[in-house]
């Protein structure tokens, strides 16, 4: 029995170990820490395995945990942000450079993740994940309309801040 | 954008690898009890406030049952007083942490960080409760000898020094909150690392109630 629930959970992380990956990149940018924070949702997920409720969907609950656990991370780790190491070069675009390579992009969006808040970072994160509003309300517990005032809002912020980084 | 943050999470996914080692390991630590989930500091924090209640209790049962007639009653009002509100505070700690320990994280985002942030928020009720014990250390050591020998310039500065300590218990009763998170002597109270997560979560139930208000969107 113990055997049989142990392989479950090897299996879940192993077929969705995308969505932690992707909750630790979005909360913490230090690669110790994403690290140490996989860890710790690896360790909730195996402490709430049993109460899960399969009247959602298996990635719903996954993503609650994960981003559960990473917000409380971070409250904790709250001093750890101060020494960041980026995965990505986070410096802005040299003046005259018309054209944005990729690499710069991934750095700007990485940016302006990493100045939302908590909750915002959420939002942002499962609508780049291409998320329904209904699938977003209901891992974050707030209604469809809010979703979709949310991620508009969200969406204006991310253009505007593209769009002023293009003309510097 | 979509594009471009799925295809370098592609790349990332290849970097951080999860083992089946790691997982394995996972599924061999035991159903974590209340008690080894707690950190040494909340161990010692629960026991010196346990040992603190506890002595204090026995000490005044002792004096009441057997010394009731030689003994000051400054002494057993202010000790009575300020073990009273310590055991408060200790009962409020625990409560707290065994709540904590069982909220479900499988539950939606906001509910479950609210109730988490409203726990953790709520140290700051056990910090204001613990600074009203501040004027009973200025009168446990009083009895009716100092009042009746003893000089009037020392009853004035004692009555001065223990209004003082009364007005600041209660002033700091009302004023630790958070509107008051970015005042200078607020920062300077709580300037301990251990109190940013407690910080941190005020901050967070703010940037909650503002989440979960609908608001009229028009688009830039």
């Amino acid at each position: 029995m113990q055997q049989q629930e142990n392989q479950k959970f090897q299996e879940l992380i192993e077929q969705h170990k995308g969505i932690l990956i992707k909750v630790a990149r979005t909360y913490c940018q230090d690669p110790e820490d994403r690290q140490d924070l996989i860890q710790e949702i690896m360790i909730r997920v195996w402490q709430s395995f049993h109460k899960y409720d399969d009247t959602f969907k298996i990635s719903t609950w996954l993503y609650r945990i994960s981003i559960n656990v990473a917000i409380s991370f971070y409250r904790k780790n709250v001093l750890r942000k101060f020494r960041n190491i980026p995965l990505h070069n986070q410096e802005e675009p040299a003046e005259g450079v018309e054209m944005y390579d990729t690499e710069q992009q991934l750095n700007l969006l990485e940016k302006f993740i990493n100045e939302l808040k908590e909750l915002d970072k959420a939002l942002l994160l499962l609508y780049l994940e291409e998320k329904s509003h209904a699938e977003i309300a209901d891992i974050l517990g707030i209604s469809t309309g809010n979703v979709g005032t949310k991620v508009g809002r969200i969406k204006d912020k991310l253009k505007y801040r593209f769009s002023k980084n293009k003309n510097n | 954008m979509k594009e471009l943050w799925q295809s370098s999470n592609t790349k990332l996914e290849e970097v951080i690898t999860i083992t089946r080692k790691n997982t394995e390991d996972i599924t061999r630590l035991k159903v974590n009890h209340f008690l080894s989930s707690m950190k040494p500091l909340k161990i010692f924090t629960v026991l010196a406030g346990f040992i603190w209640v506890g002595f204090g209790t026995v000490i005044l049962i002792n004096i009441i049952t057997f010394h009731f007639s030689q003994a000051s009653l400054f002494f057993l009002l202010s000790a009575g007083v300020q073990i009273l509100l310590t055991a408060i505070a200790l009962i409020i700690y625990i409560y707290q942490l065994i709540v904590i320990y069982q909220v479900d994280m499988g539950g939606s985002v906001v509910a479950t960080q609210e109730k988490l942030s409203l726990l953790k928020s709520s140290t700051i009720w056990i910090a204001r409760i613990l600074f009203l014990q501040l004027p009973l250390w200025t009168t446990f050591y009083l009895n009716e000898s100092i009042f009746s020998n003893g000089q009037t310039f020392l009853h004035i500065i004692q009555a001065i020094v223990t209004f003082a300590f009364a007005y600041l218990s209660i002033w700091l009763f009302f004023n630790i909150k958070y509107e008051n998170k970015d005042k200078k002597w607020f920062r300077l109270l709580f300037a301990g690392k251990e109190w940013t997560p407690i910080i941190k979560s005020l901050e967070l139930y703010r940037e909650i109630e503002e989440f979960k208000k609908e608001k009229v969107y028009f688009p830039a």
